[in-house]
């Protein structure tokens, strides 16, 4: 690794011509990512590089704007909550789709009732689980009834949200189910939607071409777009990526490895800027004894010591890099509801050592220590507990065997990871992990009914009041240690300007060339 | 030759057999699939739509035998992750790794064959010990690092040729010679000491005494006597850049097999994996069995042994 981007600086710094401005000279802005995108239904999907897309093509109802995080009218002009339940929505006019049909109510219950079906096997089911049905109630409104009270339901329905044109779904494949019959493969169908780009091209796996919508409608919060056509590449092998982007073969990159930042900055024509995401890196802790009643982590001495134990700043300045940030509470601070002053649980290794002497530990202890993302950092975690005298086995395995693992309460100590699949909204971060569940590892009523409660409650003063509650009892009793939030280091050609926001999705809509 | 060629094709399709049963069982038992698919931000229940939509929780040898009913009759199951059907996918992805794998070894063939001749005609010379260095840098260098040299000498200093991507011819001979360079030094190597034991073999030497022209006899007696153990090792080359040439494709953006067998275990895209790891095996056992036929209509010796 160091051989490669040790060759990679090398080389790149000694080419002296400035890149090549292909992309702005014929209007087409190429991007890319390590990922390939399988479909291009978010519903179907569950990817950053497919929402990027989606919110590039398709619109909702409602637009949060990436700058100032205001809900703005888009596909719903006006929406209002009659009761605890229902919400009365007013639709735009004059809005057609990429394929020229007509704007309407029925496309928008059509939609939301599909995707909010779980028979229809949408993977975005704790985005459109709130809903119970939709119904057509004028030639442009509808009427959403939520299955309880939904506070949240404004930031689920922006962008992860879009419309389609009713009977959208009724062409997918079908395919053999796992009993034999034949199943709808919903995802298979490529999405047809209002949004300020229209997609012309997509081959799965490869990469699609979206082009400018010159018909998308005049008033909309996204604006005119500007670019004219904007390609998806995928590119596995970052040196790959940083090389296209110095000679001018794609315009934009992300991801670009710490060792390369400084390197590719000083290049002409190139702009690098980190930013932070709602990623958030975090330890969990059997607090509630589920991975046997004496474990050492059901002792808060225990939990606080570790908590005192990591040195959460060197990490962050040494590792993990610009834009990331110490998280100082279970969820991101962008979201609504993120209470953020919380007890602090600052470097003091003295302090973790006698914490675990008080808890009976004074000769230390052993635990088996559990990851799967971004070994680098677990191998810091681990040597930051081995200098107070916990000696934690690195279980470094993949997703698909850490799950079943959580879920099975057989994790005393592991090294998480949770993106809050973009929304704004503590409910997406801190209320999967203590909803008295299968990731629940503090089983603590209390934080579980608080939590619930912000899910029912729709004063927002209440439910930040309740979200204060439930993560100050979090940090009071270490049941997590919040270490910091991922950042992303974007790359792109310094001829294109647009906003990079803290939801980590590149609104490439926005984009002009300057 | 009957019978050694059907005992050849029972060999391939217990190795077959074998294999299509250890790549099931590995893919199933190093996690749970469904939760791999669903990604780590997903809800227990998008997991558990996932589980039911593809039959997860359903014993294993009934998942097996479901797969295999299925490969009887040419149905390769479907990509969860690309929307596609496995026997249409595969095709076009095979296409890149062979045209990729081909051309690799065609490169590595004429390299190495003409330095090992080269070598053995002119031992303890500057072209041996050439040869010789080729193939130790060839050896020490790992096939990533060739690739990134080649990219950034032609890519981005000369700019002569495009980086990534497989739309044209050109895009590909930076990775054929990535590759390729790969599986020289042994043949190379192979090529250079089988050349010496058959110049100064007795045919050779009779060969010579007929006064043949000095071609005929390197070519035609003594390359054909040495060729053996070449094709052998080439059908066993073809066999690892088919396989193998995940960092090649990955370095490059070829969408080729490797490629997508990559992409896919990171995405517990089963179905895809236990078709990719089936046909390579089958490739390698077909290679073989085409080497250990030529071979056998090279040498009659073997067919008797």
């Amino acid at each position: 690794m160091f051989a490669r981007a040790g060759l990679t600086g090398a080389l790149l710094l000694s080419v002296s011509t400035a890149p090549l401005m292909a992309g702005k000279a014929d209007d087409t802005f190429t991007w890319t990512t390590a990922n390939e995108i399988g479909s291009a239904d978010i519903y179907f999907a569950n990817l950053r590089e497919t929402l990027i897309v989606t919110y590039a093509m398709c619109d909702s109802l409602i637009y949060r704007d990436p700058l100032t995080d205001a809900y703005e009218p888009l596909l719903a002009t006006s929406w209002e909550w009659t009761d605890a339940t229902t919400m009365d929505v007013t639709l735009r006019e004059g809005v057609t789709f990429h394929d020229g049909t007509a704007f309407g109510p029925e496309d928008v219950a059509y939609t939301l009732n599909f995707v909010a079906d779980p028979a229809n096997e949408s993977q975005t089911q704790q985005l459109t689980g709130w809903i119970d049905t939709v119904e057509v109630t004028g030639p442009n409104s509808v009427r959403i009834h939520a299955k309880s009270p939904t506070p949240a339901a404004l930031e689920y329905m922006t962008g992860t949200m879009p419309i389609f044109p009713e009977g959208h779904y009724d062409n997918a494949p079908e395919v053999p189910g796992a009993d034999g019959t034949q199943r709808r493969d919903n995802g298979a169908v490529t999405p047809v939607c209002t949004g300020p780009y229209e997609m012309t091209t997509f081959e799965p796996g490869e990469g699609l071409t979206l082009e400018k919508n010159e018909g998308y409608f005049a008033d909309s919060p996204k604006g005119t777009p500007q670019i004219g056509t904007i390609i998806f590449r995928t590119i596995k092998d970052p040196e790959t990526q940083i090389a296209e982007l110095v000679t001018g073969g794609v315009d934009w990159i992300w991801g670009v490895p710490t060792e390369n930042v400084d390197m590719l900055a000083a290049m002409d024509g190139v702009e690098v800027v980190a930013a932070p995401t709602l990623r958030m890196s975090f330890l969990e802790l059997d607090a509630a004894g589920r991975s046997g009643e004496d474990a050492p982590t059901t002792d808060v001495r225990v939990r606080q010591a570790i908590a005192h134990a990591i040195d959460r700043e060197a990490i962050v300045e040494n590792l993990v890099g610009d834009g990331s940030r110490v998280l100082p509470s279970i969820c991101a601070p962008a979201q609504f509801g993120c209470e953020t002053d919380v007890k602090q649980y600052d470097y003091d290794p003295e302090k973790a050592r006698a914490l675990l002497a008080e808890a009976g530990y004074e000769d230390g202890l052993s635990l088996p220590f559990w990851s799967y993302r971004d070994r680098q950092y677990a191998e810091a975690i681990l040597n930051y507990l081995r200098e107070v005298g916990i000696t934690a086995d690195l279980n470094f395995v993949q997703w698909g065997a850490l799950r079943p693992a959580l879920a099975g309460g057989e994790v005393e100590l592991g090294n998480l990871t949770w993106g809050s699949n973009g929304v704004l909204d503590v409910s997406a971060s801190t209320s999967y992990y203590f909803d008295g569940g299968e990731m629940d590892y503090a089983r603590d009523a209390d934080v579980t009914r608080w939590l619930e409660e912000t899910n029912v409650e729709t004063d927002p003063e209440a439910r930040k009041a309740l979200y204060s509650r439930a993560l100050n009892r979090i940090a009071d009793e270490a049941y997590k240690v919040p270490l910091f939030l991922y950042a992303r280091t974007y790359g792109f050609n310094d001829a294109f300007d647009y906003p990079i926001t803290d939801d980590e999705l590149a609104h490439f809509y926005l984009g002009s060339w300057k | 030759m009957a019978f050694y060629i059907l005992k050849r094709l029972g060999v391939m399709l217990a190795v077959l057999t074998v294999t299509s049963i250890l790549a099931f069982l590995l893919l199933h038992l190093s996690g749970d699939p469904a939760a791999t698919m669903a990604g780590d931000g997903a809800s227990p229940e998008d997991v558990r739509v996932i589980r039911d939509a593809y039959g997860f929780d359903r014993p294993l040898p009934v998942q097996y035998l479901d797969w295999v009913g299925g490969l009887f009759q040419g149905d390769f199951g479907r990509s969860y992750y690309l929307r596609t059907d496995v026997a249409e996918l595969l095709p076009e992805r095979l296409a890149v790794t062979a045209t990729l794998g081909v051309a690799a070894l065609a490169f590595a063939l004429v390299l190495s064959i003409t330095l090992g001749v080269a070598a053995a005609l002119r031992p303890n010379t500057i072209i041996d010990r050439f040869a010789l260095w080729l193939a130790v840098a060839g050896q020490a260098m790992p096939s990533f690092l060739v690739a990134i040299g080649l990219m950034y000498v032609f890519g981005v200093w000369l700019r002569v040729l495009p980086i990534s991507g497989g739309d044209t011819w050109q895009h590909f001979i930076l990775p054929v010679v990535a590759l390729g360079y790969y599986a020289t030094p042994s043949i190379m190597r192979l090529t250079r000491s089988g050349m010496m034991e058959a110049l100064q073999s007795d045919h050779v030497r009779t060969a010579r005494a007929y006064g043949l022209s000095p071609w005929r006899v390197v070519i035609r007696h003594a390359l054909r006597h040495a060729i053996a153990p070449i094709v052998s090792i080439a059908a066993v080359e073809m066999g690892f850049m088919l396989g193998g040439s995940i960092i090649v494709e990955s370095v490059f953006s070829l969408k080729g097999i490797g490629y997508l067998a990559w992409e896919s275990i990171q995405r517990a895209d089963i179905q895809v994996i236990q078709a990719i790891l089936l046909v390579i095996a089958a490739a390698y056992a077909v290679l073989t069995l085409a080497a250990d036929l030529l071979n056998a209509a090279l040498d009659p010796r073997i067919r008797v042994s």
